[in-house]
């Protein structure tokens, strides 16, 4: 095997390229002769025309998510997003309760974001997922105390590509009076996102998960400017007080652009990336011992998410580096500590350190699919027969966890 | 320009023996002339195994077979390939520091080489081993 200098893609939950739709929106606003002006400049034409830009994309952004534009903040990704959304709430609130739900199988901005808050006094609970991964009210409701405040659950999760049952926690949050937070950086493009049929009083979303820019986000908040957080940035005003810094107009309309279209796209892509997502399943669980991580049906289309029996995580990373893929190795770390995701799932250590997420999107075919699977027959194949007899016990067949 | 895009950075000794995993296999030999012995668990990531055929006290073959990051299948080549023509009891030669400099491993790989190291003693000095 030789080092391809450009692997195939199959990482597009870990990011996406920007469409070129896209780009030809930013580039109008970049150059001297664009939209280049601040648009907090209302005293000259060109800076009102950039903010004529902005609250176009403001619109898109509101428009795909069912939201009023009042409601949209621009921050700079889904991590501020959640920080946002859970420390400005939690802080804001604090007086209500210093209690806060979420899930153990959360992106680590939101469970990261939870320890700080601990650190300055909150309580949180982290509940395990339900079956399959999900997590669904009957996992929210044990943990919820008078005195919570928050809770805090993604829609889809961005490893396993499950969808969290959003719609029966927003209700039950609504009926017991607490804020909910759902980071949607995975589901722009994937499914249907609306705020009122999730209950989200706070949604985090990201550009660049959806064929838009890295480096812009964007926060719902239910109510705004009326209803607010405690700002995590100040120095302007911006965003009606809660998240003060220039306005990236060229990232604005990038992300607006790139909203519009995976909306737009989103049923026809879905279909297109199912079937994509099968082929390649059904290639690679011939090879036995292969484990599908995650709801076999309550999942989005693009990602799959396998563990292989038998094989270590890096050097299964190693071994298929022209394909460019997440592992739920720990490959550059001292631990041998794998994915902690699977781990709450309940898969074992070595299962859950040789998994292996593929992630498919706008631009796979189905002739990088098939060069995948043999790839990875291949490697997964000469993996086992390196290894000791009997390593990993293999038990052929499917398993959904 | 030819820029390599894996994030896991091998030494050209390791990527050699990782994808031609010399030294690597079983051995069928007569029970009087072969030792076999083991270190590590699969569950913890690293797991080793040599096979050694003997002949008037000195190592003619060596195999091993390895569940692990590419260092330790590298390692465990190497040093399956170094055993042979050496005697049974000479096991000074294998020094896990010296292996991990020879592979430019990490410092956090060096507890997976002393499993390597671990299942060659164990190899060698295996119960009834022939001299």
């Amino acid at each position: 095997m030789t080092d391809n200098p450009r692997p195939l893609y199959f990482d597009y939950a870990a990011t996406t390229p920007v469409d070129e739709r896209v780009l030809a929106c930013m580039v109008e606003c970049l150059g001297r002769d664009g939209c280049f002006a601040n648009p907090a400049s209302s005293s000259h034409a060109l800076g009102r025309e950039a903010r004529a830009r902005v609250e176009a994309a403001r619109r898109e952004v509101a428009e795909v998510l069912g939201a009023g534009p009042t409601e949209i903040i621009w921050t700079s990704g889904a991590t501020e997003s959640n920080n946002l959304a859970i420390k400005g709430a939690a802080r804001f609130h604090a007086d209500r309760g210093r209690h806060i739900v979420t899930s153990r199988t959360e992106h680590k901005a939101v469970l990261d974001t939870c320890r700080q808050l601990e650190k300055e006094g909150w309580q949180v609970s982290y509940v395990r997922p339900g079956p399959g991964g999900v997590v669904s009210v009957a996992e929210i409701e044990p943990a919820l105390r008078p005195d919570t405040v928050l809770v805090s659950v993604m829609l889809v999760n961005n490893e396993i590509g499950t969808i969290n049952e959003a719609g029966p926690i927003g209700a039950l949050c609504h009926e017991r009076g607490v804020l909910f937070h759902v980071d949607a950086a995975q589901g722009i493009g994937k499914l249907p996102v609306n705020v009122d049929e999730i209950g989200a009083d706070l949604l985090s979303v990201s550009g660049h998960k959806a064929y838009g820019p890295k480096g812009i986000g964007a926060l719902y908040l239910r109510g705004s400017p009326k209803n607010r957080l405690e700002p995590l940035i100040h120095g302007g005003g911006h965003e009606w007080g809660m998240r003060s810094g220039t306005l990236a107009t060229h990232q604005i309309v990038g992300i607006g652009a790139a909203f519009r279209l995976a909306a737009a796209e989103q049923a026809a892509e879905s279909a297109r990336l199912g079937a994509l997502r099968e082929r390649l399943w059904e290639g690679i669980r011939g090879l036995g011992g292969v484990h599908l991580n995650g709801d076999p049906v309550r999942r989005v289309a693009g990602v799959l998410n396998v563990s292989f029996e038998g094989v270590e995580g890096e050097s299964l990373l190693f071994a298929l580096r022209e394909l460019a893929i997440s592992s739920g190795s720990a490959c550059t770390s001292a631990s041998h500590e794998a994915s902690y995701v699977l781990r709450a799932l309940g898969r074992d250590d070595q299962l859950a350190q040789s998994s292996l997420r593929f992630s498919l999107g706008r631009y796979s075919t189905a002739r990088e699919v098939d060069e995948a699977i043999g790839l990875v027959r291949e490697q997964v194949s000469r993996l086992r027969a390196l290894g000791p007899v009997g390593a990993g016990g293999l038990q052929h067949g499917r398993e959904a966890m | 320009v030819n820029v390599p895009t894996d994030r896991l950075d091998y030494s050209n000794e390791v990527r050699h023996r990782f994808e031609h995993a010399p030294r690597h296999g079983r051995l069928f030999a007569k029970p009087e002339e072969l030792l076999s012995g083991s270190a590590g668990e699969t569950q913890q990531g690293v797991r080793v195994e040599f096979e050694a055929r003997i002949r008037q006290g000195r190592i003619v073959e060596c195999r091993f077979r390895a569940y692990g990051c590419p260092h330790v299948i590298a390692a465990a080549s190497w040093v399956a390939e170094q055993a042979e023509g050496r005697r049974v009891g000479d096991t000074d030669w294998l020094k896990p520091r010296d292996l991990a400099a020879l592979l430019e491993a990490p410092a956090h790989k060096l507890g997976s080489l002393l499993v390597v190291e671990d299942a060659l003693r164990a190899c060698l000095g295996a119960t009834g081993a022939p001299r």
